[in-house]
């Protein structure tokens, strides 16, 4: 038998172990109980009653003489206005035909202004960074006031690719300090930026577009960052440099604008703004070289399918939905935005983009850079201007396809062409480089053109720099009808002061223009 | 003035009217200031692009703007 090895292990409990807290009783041993109070704050009892009072009481008072309205119930005595007319009718029917036979006042002008007979250049503005990149000025615009001109540097030879940086730089005119070697603002952009195009109404919202294919909208009234809407690179976007850009005033909204866009990839893109600073896509047109209908008189060029790279665009001041384009195969082209076609071959955007070439006039030698339409001319018989790398100027009548008047301003290739805003037979074109190897006239000049004077040769031909350089854009200003801005290759900006001959509307300015216009087309 | 009928539209001719009254109202005290006995027959404006002839009465106004072709 075993001995019980069990009676080695017995069953037991030990006790259990405590572990005493110590924080409650060590923090009540460093804790003293304290009070403080503040110290007493005197108060005073007083009360205020006011005691005098007075009723008045306030009322408009029917004003005595109450504003008429046209549409109000006049009493009118009829036969006592009767007699009055009787009794004048003889003396103004005299005077009428006195007026109408009358020579007296031909030729007879009045000067309310100081006559101011040179053309001078006011200022000349650079960056001096961007010159030193040697960076060109690619576009100039004046904003709603007329008092600031803004311009971008870019290159407009860059080639295919190019990843310069360029700078939108602004000056204001009016300042009293205003130093032509320090832009007031100077936006840093990563990419070209090939056109401006400061906003009608908002003095400080300016709208470019890029080498990239992108808008991009700046408020110059921010600090910090002045971007304030921009397209991005989506599937929408341009696939070419955008070479110009637009304000279209929106039919629905009275203070927003749409912007439209062009570009050699051929499409003319409309952008709506959306909350988050992007600018979307609402409506777009492609210019496809099979839609584009040909006159039977215009020669036939082997056209394909290419798309037609888009160089310029301007709207008809009479009829918003009509506006004309430039191509780079050297046709204007008359277009509506209440085309309903759908362009061909046009895939991958968001929006269904319609086919707007209406009808082609006469072509130039070579690409059209600029179009612009005159503001003055009626409805019927509207008149643009196109220019090209041939250096002619076309003056066209919407309603024929043979151009009413062809221009060979110089041997060089026109950049821009634009109208004066104020006298109807007035026009500036701003040329360039080209090859001439006998022709004196020199590069870079901006010509004035005055069909009063001539309709041969410019009135005026300001050179735009001591050295050769080509004039790539200008525009009028049409706040401050003197000023014209012109801006070169070297990066400086003139801003050019017109005498008065080129900005007082003459007497009988409307019917030479509509002479000018009739005497052609018959 | 109040305009009573016209063949242009409203907002010109309420412009004129009103311009053109307060215009007749001073050249006939001119005349009158002038000499007494004289008072004012037909006012005549000339302007770059049009004529403006103004007939005044004690009651009524009558306003003609030619355009004289020449």
């Amino acid at each position: 038998p075993r001995p019980p090895l069990a009676a080695m292990f017995a069953d037991g409990t030990g006790p259990g172990a405590d572990v005493e807290s110590l924080w409650r009783s060590a923090r009540s041993a460093r804790c003293e109980a304290k009070s403080c109070q503040t110290g007493k704050i005197s108060t005073a009892e007083t009360a205020v009653q006011s005691h005098t009072s007075r009723d008045a009481s306030v009322q408009t008072d029917q004003s005595k003489d109450a504003v008429q309205d046209f549409q109000q119930e006049i009493q009118v005595d009829y036969a006592s206005l009767l007699s009055f007319l009787q009794r004048v009718e003889d003396a103004v029917i005299k005077e009428l035909n006195k007026n109408w036979k009358s020579r007296a006042f031909d030729g007879f002008e009045v000067n309310w202004t100081d006559q101011n007979e040179t053309v001078l250049c006011l200022h000349t503005l650079s960056y001096p960074e961007a010159q030193d990149q040697n960076l060109q000025v690619t576009s100039v615009s004046w904003n709603a006031t007329g008092s600031v001109v803004a311009c971008s540097y870019g290159r407009l030879d860059g080639g295919d690719w190019s990843t310069e940086k360029s700078y939108v730089c602004t000056w204001n005119l009016d300042r009293r300090g205003l130093n032509p070697q320090r832009p007031d603002l100077v936006v840093d952009v990563p990419s070209s930026v090939m056109c401006l195009a400061f906003h009608p109404s908002q003095p400080s919202l300016i709208a470019g577009g890029l080498f990239s294919g992108e808008l991009v909208v700046w408020d110059t009234s921010r600090t910090e960052d002045p971007v304030i809407w921009r397209t991005g690179m989506t599937d929408d976007t341009h696939t070419d440099p955008v070479y110009q850009v637009n304000w279209l005033p929106d039919a629905k909204h009275r203070n927003h604008a749409r912007l439209l866009s062009v570009s050699t990839d051929g499409k003319i893109l409309v952008w709506r703004k959306e909350r988050d600073g992007r600018l979307a896509l609402a409506e777009g047109f492609a210019m496809v070289a099979q839609q584009i209908p040909r006159s039977t008189r215009l020669k036939k060029f082997a056209w394909g399918e290419a798309a037609v790279g888009v160089t310029s665009l301007s709207f008809s001041h009479f009829d918003p939905r009509v506006f004309v384009v430039g191509v780079e195969g050297g046709y204007p082209l008359k277009c509506s935005t209440a085309a309903e076609t759908l362009a061909l071959h046009r895939t991958g955007s968001s929006v269904p983009l319609r086919a707007p070439a209406e009808l082609a006039f006469s072509p130039h030698g070579g690409p059209v850079y600029s179009v612009s339409c005159s503001p003055f001319h009626r409805q019927v018989l509207n008149l643009f201007l196109s220019c090209g790398t041939d250096g002619q100027v076309h003056l066209h009548s919407m309603l024929q396809t043979q151009a009413l008047v062809s221009l060979q301003l110089s041997k060089k290739y026109l950049f821009c062409v634009r109208w004066s805003p104020v006298r109807p037979l007035v026009f500036a074109a701003a040329s360039g480089e080209g090859n001439c190897n006998q022709c004196f006239c020199s590069i870079g000049d901006v010509h004035l053109f005055d069909f009063e004077k001539s309709s041969q040769k410019p009135a005026v031909s300001m050179k735009q720099a001591a050295a050769e350089c080509p004039v790539y854009c200008l525009e009028f200003n049409i706040k401050q009808t003197r000023l014209l801005a012109a801006g070169d290759a070297t990066g400086t900006v003139k801003v050019w002061q017109l005498s008065s001959d080129f900005t007082e509307q003459g007497p009988r300015e409307m019917n030479h223009l509509e002479q000018l216009a009739s005497e052609i087309t018959d | 003035g109040i305009p009573i009928r016209t063949t242009l539209d409203n907002s010109t001719t309420v412009q004129y009217a009103g311009l053109l009254h307060h215009l007749t109202m001073k050249a006939r005290s001119t005349v009158r200031d002038i000499d007494p006995q004289n008072d004012l027959t037909f006012l005549r404006i000339r302007s770059k692009k049009h004529e403006i002839m103004v007939a005044p009465d004690k009651e009524y106004l009558l306003i003609v703007i030619q355009n004289p072709c020449e």
